[in-house]
């Protein structure tokens, strides 16, 4: 490298420090908001990556309800500003994002979709103080203790519990294996789903653990297909998961598959093949879109702004959003503690049904099951 | 027993992408001394394309195979003229500049693209067959047959042709090579190309096995270049043993450390090359900085 080269690096890299040195935390602990202007809000979630049709969703769900609200003349009068981050699915990238919306004045957060961030940030934001309704279903996030988190849907064990009370008394199935991955969504799937079954008396008969960048699950699907299951429960996301039920029917796997909320979108369908994913079980908050009167509102809007077909995650979003802004509104655009407060104290009845936030920040724990059929998830009479 | 062999099968048929995801490496190092870190991102672009044929225009798949091959070769000469200035002057700056390419490319494909990716469906009747009790997908012994056909052309041509000489003479010794009429530069840009090109291969014949998404260059880059590493870097069959004996070993290791298995493949890994720092074959070294 010549000399001219270094020196050049040397100044990019010091200014690099230097900003980061900006944004440091502590820097900023008091979220402020001016009383004038617009309400800064920023939505947090991946845009690229293996996991960016999520934050895609998220995105589109969350818009169309601050969209809403802005032409109904803002909150007292203010309108909303929404500004998106990129994550990456990463949460160092989270960590650094979470820095950022502290200094730069965002009074609250929506997002993100993973719960590894959404964990990785919750320090941070609890030391600011500013609230975050995400869209995480991992335990881990009850697990941080923050009070300034909020779930906009079920955790992993509603899910769970739901589907472990279908499969296993509802249509008795005994012999139910495992393939989950050791990701924070995989992680809290496999635990939930385990103790759902443990207090039925069930035992998994194959428990296999696969890591989030695996493409090839041969040797996981073998063991599988050897111990004879009736059921397979999948914790892993859209494509992964699609990955794995692809190769579980080219390895002569027949038996139907189960899951929450991955295994009930589009991606996870058209990645598997549409015929290999017939006769799966979902557990799901959001079943489709015709499922109330305010669902069927939804996603005529949604079809009207986006040209596409409303899912579950857009679904879970536009609540999320909802009762953010709802509480913004009853507290007289509070920050910090107070806006947290009204957000506790906020109750909504929305896509996913009435949202109550108890002490954890968990507002809704109900889900119903749905199965694939004629590649359509069609929801199973309770 | 059948376990074994399933999943011996199962990491055969990835390690046949990773071994031409390797030669790619290796060719452009062996020729140039260059590792292009913007390979993985190639074989992205090389997804994208064979689905993009395949999926929109509805023309069959070798066919769309042969036009993405021509295009993202066009991308291997549009790199290799970029960096060409640099050839010989500040090799850092190559690398860097690889680097920088494989990012452009990335954030090209979210622009043309999107970031959601997509699923590509099996060009061939996915019916498997069943050997004793053993399931081969049909489009798993495709892909190595395709892989192998790579292969020995790629061998043929280095050996047998006068092209090909004249890019083994640079390898060995560049200044002779000048000396003696070769033109350097085009030897460099025929090792992009068809570095690319077989990037390209390699990408559409993952396409219908895995997800094609942007972000799918990482992965299958990182496993490519440590098949090079593992085989001797520069080295044509290395490359090809190095990038099955990755996948093997990936398929091994996911199935007996199962949450653990990123992390024993890349310690296995570790210990083969402190053991044998050339690789199995021994590298091809070019030194032009």
């Amino acid at each position: 490298m010549s000399p001219s080269v270094r020196r050049r690096v040397a100044v990019v890299l010091l200014t690099a420090a230097l900003s980061a040195g900006c944004s440091a935390p502590g820097s900023n602990n008091e979220s402020s908001d001016s009383g004038t202007g617009p309400i800064k809000i920023a939505l947090v979630d991946a845009q690229s990556g293996q996991l960016s049709s999520l934050g895609a969703w998220e995105l589109k769900g969350a818009k169309l309800a601050v969209d809403e609200w802005n032409n109904a003349g803002g909150v007292n009068g203010r309108p909303i500003q929404l500004d998106v981050f990129d994550d990456q699915g990463d949460p160092t990238v989270g960590t650094n994002i979470a820095r950022k919306i502290a200094s730069e004045g965002y009074i609250a957060m929506l997002g993100t979709a993973e719960s590894a961030v959404t964990i990785a940030m919750a320090p941070i934001l609890k030391e600011a103080a500013i609230p975050n309704i995400t869209s995480g279903q991992s335990p881990g996030l009850i697990a941080v203790q923050s009070p300034f988190l909020f779930l906009n849907g079920p955790t992993s064990v509603t899910y769970d519990e739901t589907l472990a009370e279908y499969v296993v008394t509802t249509k008795g199935y005994k012999k139910i294996a495992l393939i989950t991955n050791n990701g924070s969504y995989g992680k809290g799937e496999h635990d939930a789903f385990t103790a759902a079954l443990a207090s039925r008396g069930v035992t998994p008969v194959a428990d296999q653990v696969v890591t989030t960048e695996q493409k090839d699950f041969s040797a996981a699907l073998t063991t599988i297909g050897q111990q004879k299951p009736d059921l397979i429960f999948l914790g892993a996301e859209e494509v992964e998961s699609g990955l794995i039920v692809k190769q579980a029917r080219s390895l002569g796997i027949t038996v139907p598959f189960a899951g929450a909320a991955p295994q009930g979108t589009p991606v996870f369908a058209d990645t598997a093949g549409a015929a290999n994913v017939e006769g799966t079980i979902v557990s799901s908050p959001y079943l489709g879109n015709d499922v109330s009167e305010a669902a069927k509102t939804f996603a005529a809007a949604y079809l009207a702004a986006y040209g596409e077909e409303a899912e579950m995650h857009g679904a879970k979003a536009y609540d999320g959003a909802q009762i953010l802004l709802t509480a913004l509104k009853t507290s007289n655009v509070a920050t910090g503690q107070a806006l947290a407060d009204a957000i506790r104290a906020t109750k909504h009845t929305g896509l996913l049904g009435d949202f109550a936030f108890d002490g954890t920040g968990v507002g809704i724990t109900a889900t119903s099951i749905g199965v694939i059929t004629n590649g359509e998830l069609v929801a199973e009479p309770s | 027993m059948q376990l074994t062999i399933q999943t011996f099968i199962g990491g055969v048929s990835l390690g046949a992408v990773y071994a031409l995801v390797a030669m790619g490496f290796s060719l452009v190092y062996r020729t140039m001394g260059l590792v292009n870190f913007a390979h993985g991102n190639v074989v992205m672009v090389g997804a994208y394309l064979v689905s993009t044929f395949y999926l929109s225009t509805q023309v069959p798949f070798a066919v769309a195979m042969v036009v993405a091959i021509a295009v993202t070769g066009l991308i291997g000469v549009i790199i290799e003229r970029a960096l060409r200035p640099l050839e010989n002057k500040d090799f850092d700056l190559m690398l860097i500049g690889t680097i920088g390419f494989g990012i452009v490319l990335e954030a090209l494909a979210i622009l043309i693209w999107g970031a959601t990716g997509r699923a590509v469906p099996s060009p061939v009747a996915t019916q498997p067959l069943d050997v004793f009790g053993i399931r081969i997908r049909t489009y798993d012994i495709m892909v190595l047959g395709i892989a192998a056909a790579a292969t020995l052309l790629l061998m043929a041509f280095l050996q047998r042709t006068k092209r090909g000489a004249a890019m083994q003479a640079v390898a060995m010794d560049h200044e002779a090579a000048t000396a003696v009429g070769v033109h350097v530069g085009r030897s460099n840009a025929i090792a992009f190309v068809i570095g690319a090109g077989l990037a390209a291969l390699a990408g559409g014949l993952v396409g219908p096995m895995l997800y094609v998404s942007p972000a799918m260059g990482g992965t299958l880059g990182i496993k490519g270049f440590a098949g090079a590493i593992l085989g001797g870097f520069g080295n044509i069959p290395g490359a090809i043993l190095g990038g099955l004996a990755i996948g093997i070993l990936d398929s091994f290791s996911a199935g007996h450390f199962q949450g653990y298995s990123d992390l024993v493949t890349f310690v296995v890994f570790t210990a083969i090359i402190m053991i044998r720092p050339t690789g199995i074959f021994g590298e091809t070294t070019v030194n032009r900085a």
